[in-house]
């Protein structure tokens, strides 16, 4: 099989990080695998914003459900929709679109580059958008956090626990 | 850098194709790769539709509105769509086109990465195209068509180089 492929089926949501800080040449990469992204009528509709700041991190963590894990890790890339750059009439919502495969793009980077990362979803919870932004401090009100993405260096830990096989459902001769 | 980085970074929209078909095993782990992408809640509110009818797929290539024609010489149409009945409820339901955005760009990767062109033509969210597609395909109201994909084997391969934008990328704090 051939390593993409590989790399699209074994991706995994990651949600615990290990201290490793990542450098600004992977951080870049990650974000240039995200502009590789197709957008409709390459509108190319998204604003990625890169959270490196432990206390942004930690006050994103603090307002999102599901963007606890942010606090632990090394940085966070918040995809977001830039409504200034949408097609207009019905067409404006492709953003969501656009900024969807710059996400999905992101994932299978990190993941290409041992890094683990999650999608937590932003847009189109309304409470959501405004404390992602609020926390990020001076979102615009045309720039729509789509995703929240925290990425780190996975602890083994995590990477046992998901991958090991649920053996207490195996018995030999006998249950 | 890897392979599987440098996939991402060369995938292109290919809109010229042979005619040659593309064999079954192919498009399987095309699909399959589509299939792994991931989903709010994990609900994978998603269907798949491939259309290899000669006859369908030359409809397909003549529908107005839409920016299809190259489906004329596609082995098949990968069509995209999401399952309402799938979805999360209430305000949450609209999280199917995230997932299935995330499904068509895994697609489009995997066509990539085993030398296959495919390109990502919008159905939804278009009022007139969501219904024509869903007339042409006997779709039921809550299979909503996000995308036509067709696929083939690439002719006259493209290879201009993408300009990417840089100015959309923000360190900290909102910069303009």
């Amino acid at each position: 099989m051939n390593e993409t492929l590989n790399t699209i089926f074994n991706r995994r949501s990651f949600r615990k990080y290990s201290d490793r800080k990542i450098d600004k040449k992977t951080i870049d990469l990650l974000i240039k695998a995200g502009l590789s992204a197709p957008s409709n009528v390459n509108k190319m509709t998204w604003e990625f914003i890169i959270i490196d700041d432990k206390k942004i991190l930690e006050k994103i963590a603090t307002v999102t459900l599901y963007g606890k894990m942010t606090k632990d890790a090394p940085i966070a890339i918040v995809v977001c929709g830039n409504l200034d750059r949408a097609l207009p009439g019905e067409g404006a919502d492709f953003w969501v679109q656009d900024c969807s495969a710059a996400t999905e793009n992101i994932l299978l980077a990190a993941h290409s580059l041992g890094l683990g990362a999650v999608w937590t979803g932003v847009y189109p919870t309304v409470d959501r958008i405004r404390n992602v932004s609020k926390a990020i401090g001076n979102v615009p009100l045309n720039i729509i956090p789509l995703a929240l993405i925290p990425i780190g260096y996975p602890i083994d830990e995590e990477i046992l626990s998901e991958k090991q096989l649920p053996t207490d459902r195996v018995h030999y001769n006998g249950f | 850098m890897n392979e599987a980085y440098n996939n991402i970074i060369t995938r292109r929209s290919i809109r010229n194709f042979t005619g040659e078909i593309v064999s079954k095993e192919i498009i399987d782990l095309i699909l399959e790769a589509g299939l792994a992408a991931p989903s709010a809640v994990n609900k994978q509110p998603w269907e798949i539709l491939v259309v290899e009818d000669r006859e369908i797929l030359d409809t397909i290539a003549n529908l107005e509105g839409f920016y299809t024609k190259m489906t004329k010489k596609a082995s098949a149409a990968i069509v995209v769509c999401g399952n309402t009945e799938k979805t999360l409820p209430g305000l949450a339901q609209i999280y199917w086109v995230q997932d299935t955005s995330a499904m068509t760009e895994n697609i489009l990767l995997a066509s990539h990465a085993l030398g296959i062109g495919a390109v990502w033509t919008g159905v939804y969210p278009s009022v007139d195209r969501v219904k024509k597609v869903s007339e042409l395909l006997d779709l039921p109201s809550h299979i909503i068509p996000l995308n036509i994909i067709p696929i083939g084997v690439i002719s006259n391969e493209n290879t201009f180089a993408k300009e990417i934008d840089k100015s959309c990328i923000h360190y900290g704090k909102w910069t303009k």
